[in-house]
C-alpha cells in the first residue's frame, strides 16, 4: 500500500505569536517550529504502523521552504520512507492543497491531520480530495484497512459514525487515530540517508488575500479568592467576568 | 503542562555558544549534523514530556521501599528503562561496534538536562546503567562485553557502581570486600556495600554490578583494589539465570530523590558470589576513576536541571500571585490600586535572577566541559591534550558549583513562594529536597574541593590553570570589542588575577611544606573559583548574544539576547564581587581550623 502523509510546520505551542507587515503576514523571527501534533501524532503513526502490518511505503510532503526540511526530517525519523518538499511558500490552504494533489498521484490513501495548531482552517484535506477526485473522510479517530477496503470511525456528536469506503481516499486523523511516537536514535541517523526530494511548485492563481491578522486580548492577571469568600467570587463571576 | 526548562536556552548553548554541529566535522561524529541533534533533543523533550515530568511528583509520593525482600519502586521506572532501552539512550556515546550511536558527550548531557528537569528521580537509573556497561566496555574482556553489554544498552538488566562501605564512604583505600581467585579464573566475592543506587527492583531481570573489592595479598591502601563485574544473577550455559548470592538487605529512606532507590547489597553470604575482573589486577580505582569525570558532569548536570525546573516553577508563581503594591514615586503606596503581582518587587526580581544567572551559569559550563571531553577523546590529534587538561580541572567545579549554588537557587526560588513554598502542595519543597543529594555523593563537596586544590590546580605545574587564564582571556578580548561589555570584561580580568593571587599566596603554604595548611580552607578556594569560571561562562554567552543582537543573525526573539546581557550584568553586580571576600578569608593570617592550632575548640 502506498501511503503519503502531508505535514506542516507550526509554531511551538509557547511561542508568542506577532504579525508584521500591517498586520498580514505572521512574523516568524524568534518562533520555534514543531511538526504540527495532529499530522505527527495521529496521521503519520497510524501511516507507519498499517506500513508496519501490510507492507507498502509512507511518504510525507510539505509545502515550504528549506528550513522545513528539519520537520521533514523528523518524520522521516519517525518511520516514514521518503519526504518530498514543495518549494514553495504556503500562501494559501488553496495553494498547498493544489501543490500536494500534483504529487499525490497514484497513492492508495493521503493522510491530513484533523487542522493545524496554528491557522486551524481543516481546508487543506477536503480541497486535496476534491483536485483528486476521491473520497474525503473528515476528523478520523480510528482506520483498519483490508485489502483495498477500509474501516474509518469518526466521531459523532454522542457517538460515532463507522464507514466502509474503497482505497484511494483521503482522510483527515483525529486525536484516537494512534499514539504519539517518539523518534528513536537509529531512525534519527537513518533519516539522513533517507531520500528528500525537493520538487518545483505547479503554476496557480491564488484566490485568497489575507487582510488582517488581529490577537485576541491579553489574558489579564488572575485573582485569588478566599475560600471563606463564596459571595465575592460569585459577585466577581458575574459582574466582571460575567460568565454567570 | 508546566514549563521546567528552556529548549531555546539549551538550543543558544548548544548551537551559537559552543558551535556544537562544529564536532561533525570529526570523523566520529560525521554521520550527524545540526537537525539531527535537533530532532534527538525533540525527541527526548517528547519523553520526558510524556512520562517522566507527569510522574515527578508521583516517584516521591510513592517512594521507593524495602518490602518482603523487595525493593519496590515507582512504575515509571519500568517505562524509562523500557524506553531507553528501545530508543537507544543508553550507551549513546558508545562506538557503533558495542551498539552504541557514537553522539557527542556534549549531546548527550543536554539530553540528560531536558530529562533530569523532567524527572530527576528515574535519571540515575538508566545514566547509572550507561556508566557501568562503559566501564565493562573500556576496560573488560570480550567475553564480558559480550555476556552483559547488549543487555544493558537494551534496558533489560541494570547497571550499578559499588564502591561505598560502611567504613568506607570518602575514603576509597579503606575498601575491605574482598575477592579471592577460583581454579576457572573468577574470584569469590565477599562483602557489604552501602548507598548503591538503583541497586534492586523488579523492573530489570538482572543487575550488572561494578564492585571495588581487594583480591586477597593486595597491598594495602588504593593500589590493592581491583574492579569486578559482579551480576547479581549468573548466566548458565543453556542462558538461564541462577542466583549468584547477592542479597538486597534494605533500602535506604531519604529526604530527597525518593524514587531512585538507594540498597544495601550483600555479596558472598553464602561463599558462592562469584566476580569477573575488569582491567588490570591491582588497578580497579584507576579504571573507576576514568569514568567518574562523566559521573560528575552528570551529578553537576542533575543539580543544574532541577534548580532549572526550580526556577520556572517560581518564574510562573511569581507572575500570577497578587500581594502588596509597588512603592511610587515619591515613597507613597496607593492602597486603593488593586495588589501587583508579586514579579513586580525588586526582591523578588533579585531572586529570580539569582535563580537565572545560576541555572543558565551552570548549563553553560557543563556543555563547555562537555565539548572538553568530545574534543579531548576524538578531536584533532595535537590539541587532545589540552581539552584533557581543561576537563580535568573544570570537572570539580562543573559538579560542585551548581550542586552548591543549584540548592542555593532553589532556596530563593522556594521563597518566592512564601509560606506555600514550605507547603507540600507545590513543588518546591522536593526539589529543595532532591537537589541536597547533589553535593554528597560522587564525592561530597569537601572532597571536590581538595580534588581542585591539592590535585588540579597544581597538575603539570600550573599547566590547566595557564589554559584556562587563556579561555579566559580570549573572551576578555571578544567582550572587549563592544563598548557596554567592555567594563565586563575589565571586572572578568580582575577577578581572574585575584584568583591567580589568592592561589599564589596559598602555594606558599605548601611550599614550606604546611599541607594541611594549604588544603585547609579548600572549599573556599572552591567557592572563589567557581565563582570566576561561572562569571567567565556568562561574559561569553553575553558577547555571543551581543553579536546576535549587533548583526541581526538571530535564531531567537531580540528579548532572549538582551535577557542573557541582563542576567550577565546581574552575576557580575551580585555575585562576582562575592570573591572578594573568599579571598580575604583565604589569604587571612589566622589559621582557626587546624586541630593541634586550636585543640581547645570542639573538645
Ligand atoms: C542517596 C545516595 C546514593 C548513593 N549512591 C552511591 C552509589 O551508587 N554507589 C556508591 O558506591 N556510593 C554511593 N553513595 C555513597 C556516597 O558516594 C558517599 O556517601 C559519599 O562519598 C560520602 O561518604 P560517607 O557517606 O561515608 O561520608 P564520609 O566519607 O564519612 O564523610 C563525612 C564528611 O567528612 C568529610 N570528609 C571525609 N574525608 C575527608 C577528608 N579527607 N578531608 C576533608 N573532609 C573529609 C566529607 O566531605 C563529609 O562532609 C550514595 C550515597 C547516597 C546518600
Amino acid at each position: 500500500m502506498k501511503q503519503l502523509v502531508c505535514i506542516s510546520k507550526t509554531p511551538e505551542t509557547t511561542a508568542k505569536i506577532n504579525f508584521k507587515d500591517g498586520n498580514t503576514a505572521f512574523d516568524e523571527s524568534g518562533v520555534q517550529f514543531i511538526m504540527n501534533p495532529y499530522d505527527e501524532w495521529y496521521a503519520l503513526v497510524r501511516a507507519i504502523e498499517l506500513k508496519e502490518s501490510l507492507g507498502g511505503t509512507v511518504t510525507v510532503i510539505n509545502v515550504g521552504p528549506a528550513s522545513n526540511d528539519v520537520v521533514i526530517r523528523k518524520a522521516l525519523a519517525i518511520g516514514a520512507d521518503e519526504g518530498i518538499r514543495v518549494d514553495a511558500e504556503p500562501k494559501s490552504a488553496l495553494y498547498v492543497a493544489k501543490q500536494i494533489a500534483a504529487n499525490a498521484e497514484g497513492f492508495d490513501l493521503v493522510y491530513c491531520g484533523k487542522e493545524t495548531i496554528d491557522y486551524n482552517g481543516s481546508e487543506v484535506g477536503a480541497m486535496v480530495a476534491e483536485y483528486l477526485d476521491q473520497p474525503f473522510v473528515s476528523f478520523a479517530t480510528k482506520l483498519e484497512v483490508e485489502g483495498n477496503s477500509a474501516t474509518v470511525t469518526r466521531d459523532i456528536e454522542g457517538g460515532s459514525e463507522i464507514s466502509k469506503i474503497d482505497t484511494p481516499f483521503v482522510l483527515s486523523a483525529a486525536k484516537g487515530m494512534a499514539e504519539q511516537r517518539i523518534p528513536n536514535m537509529r531512525g534519527i541517523m537513518m533519516a539522513k540517508k533517507k531520500p528528500l526530494n525537493v520538487v518545483e511548485p505547479v503554476g496557480f492563481d491564488d484566490k485568497v488575500v489575507v487582510s488582517s491578522f488581529t490577537l485576541p486580548d491579553a489574558k489579564t492577571e488572575c485573582k485569588m479568592i478566599d475560600p471563606e469568600n463564596m459571595d465575592e467570587l460569585v459577585r466577581l463571576l458575574q459582574e466582571e467576568a460575567k460568565v454567570l | 503542562m508546566a514549563k521546567y526548562m528552556s529548549m531555546d536556552n539549551l538550543r543558544f548553548v548548544l548551537h551559537e555558544m559552543l558551535n556544537v554541529e562544529e564536532l561533525c566535522n570529526l570523523p566520529r561524529f560525521s554521520e550527524y549534523d545540526k537537525d539531527s541533534f535537533d530532532i534527538l533533543l525533540d525527541s527526548v523533550k517528547g519523553a520526558a514530556d510524556q512520562y517522566m515530568y507527569p510522574t515527578f511528583r508521583d516517584c516521591d509520593h510513592d517512594p521507593a521501599r524495602f518490602e518482603d525482600g523487595k525493593v519496590i519502586v515507582h512504575e515509571s521506572v519500568d517505562t524509562m528503562m523500557k524506553q531507553a532501552g528501545e530508543n537507544g539512550t543508553i550507551g549513546m556515546t558508545f562506538d557503533y561496534e558495542v551498539g552504541g550511536m557514537q553522539l557527542p558527550h556534549t549531546v548527550e548531557v543536554a539530553c540528560g538536562h531536558i530529562a533530569e528537569a523532567a524527572n530527576n528521580n528515574l535519571t540515575g537509573y538508566t545514566g547509572l546503567t550507561n556508566g557501568s556497561a562503559n566501564l565493562i566496555v573500556t576496560f573488560g574482556s570480550q567475553e564480558l562485553i559480550d555476556t552483559y553489554v547488549p543487555k544493558m544498552l537494551a534496558g533489560k538488566w541494570g547497571g550499578t557502581m559499588c564502591l561505598t562501605e560502611p567504613q568506607a564512604g570518602s575514603s576509597l583505600s579503606d575498601i575491605s570486600t574482598s575477592a579471592k581467585l577460583n581454579d576457572d579464573g573468577s574470584y569469590n566475592i565477599v562483602g557489604q556495600k552501602i548507598f548503591i543506587s538503583g541497586g534492586d527492583h523488579e523492573y530489570c531481570d538482572n543487575f550488572v554490578h561494578l564492585v571495588l573489592a581487594r583480591i586477597e595479598g593486595a597491598p594495602a591502601g588504593t593500589k590493592g583494589i581491583s574492579l569486578f563485574v559482579v551480576p547479581k544473577n549468573r548466566i548458565q550455559e543453556d542462558q538461564s539465570l541462577t542466583s549468584n548470592d547477592v542479597i538486597t538487605a534494605g533500602d535506604f529512606q531519604k529526604m530527597g530523590q525518593r524514587g531512585y532507590c538507594t540498597t544495601h547489597l550483600v555479596f558472598g553470604e553464602k561463599d558462592d558470589c562469584k566476580g569477573w575482573l575488569v582491567g588490570p589486577e591491582n588497578k580497579g580505582l584507576k579504571c573507576m576513576f576514568q569514568m567518574m569525570n562523566a559521573a560528575r558532569i552528570d551529578v553537576g548536570c542533575t543539580a543544574a536541571s532541577v534548580a532549572t525546573a526550580a526556577y520556572y516553577a517560581s518564574l510562573q508563581y511569581a507572575k500570577e500571585r497578587p500581594q502588596g503594591r509597588r512603592i511610587l514615586s515619591g515613597g507613597v503606596k496607593n492602597v486603593e490600586a488593586e495588589q501587583t503581582t508579586i514579579i513586580n518587587h525588586p526582591d523578588v526580581r533579585r531572586m529570580l535572577l539569582l535563580q537565572k544567572s545560576v541555572i543558565e551559569g551552570s548549563l553553560a559550563l557543563l556543555l563547555q566541559c562537555s565539548k572538553y571531553q568530545d574534543l579531548a577523546e576524538h578531536g584533532p590529534e595535537d590539541t587532545r591534550t589540552q581539552n584533557h587538561d581543561l576537563l580535568e580541572l573544570l570537572t570539580p567545579i562543573a559538579k560542585t558549583y551548581p550542586s552548591e549554588m543549584g540548592r542555593v537557587s532553589i532556596s530563593n526560588g522556594l521563597q518566592i513562594f512564601g509560606g506555600y513554598g514550605f507547603c507540600t502542595e507545590f513543588p518546591l519543597e522536593q526539589y529543595y529536597r532532591d537537589i541536597r543529594i547533589m553535593s554528597l555523593y560522587e564525592g561530597t563537596t569537601g572532597i571536590q574541593s581538595l580534588d581542585l586544590l591539592g590535585r588540579k590546580v597544581v597538575s603539570k605545574n600550573g599547566e590547566a590553570m595557564k589554559l584556562l587564564t587563556k579561555e579566559m582571556i580570549e573572551t576578555i578580548k571578544s567582550a572587549s570589542n563592544y563598548d557596554d561589555l567592555k567594563p565586563y570584561a575589565e571586572k572578568l580580568k580582575e577577578a581572574s588575577k585575584t584568583l591567580e593571587s589568592t592561589l599564589m599566596h596559598l602555594l606558599q603554604f605548601a611550599m614550606n611544606g604546611q599541607h594541611e595548611r594549604y588544603i585547609a580552607d579548600a572549599t573556599i578556594f572552591m567557592e572563589l573559583m567557581s565563582n570566576v569560571t561561572i562569571a567567565w561562562q556568562w561574559l561569553k554567552m553575553a558577547t555571543v548574544a551581543k553579536t546576535a543582537l549587533v548583526t541581526g543573525n538571530m535564531t531567537f526573539g531580540s528579548e532572549f539576547y538582551e535577557n542573557k546581557i541582563h542576567t550577565m550584568k546581574f552575576y557580575y553586580k551580585y555575585e562576582l564581587p562575592k570573591i572578594f571576600s573568599a579571598s580575604e578569608t583565604l589569604k587571612h593570617k589566622d589559621s582557626l581550623t587546624i586541630l593541634e592550632e586550636n585543640k581547645a575548640v570542639l573538645a
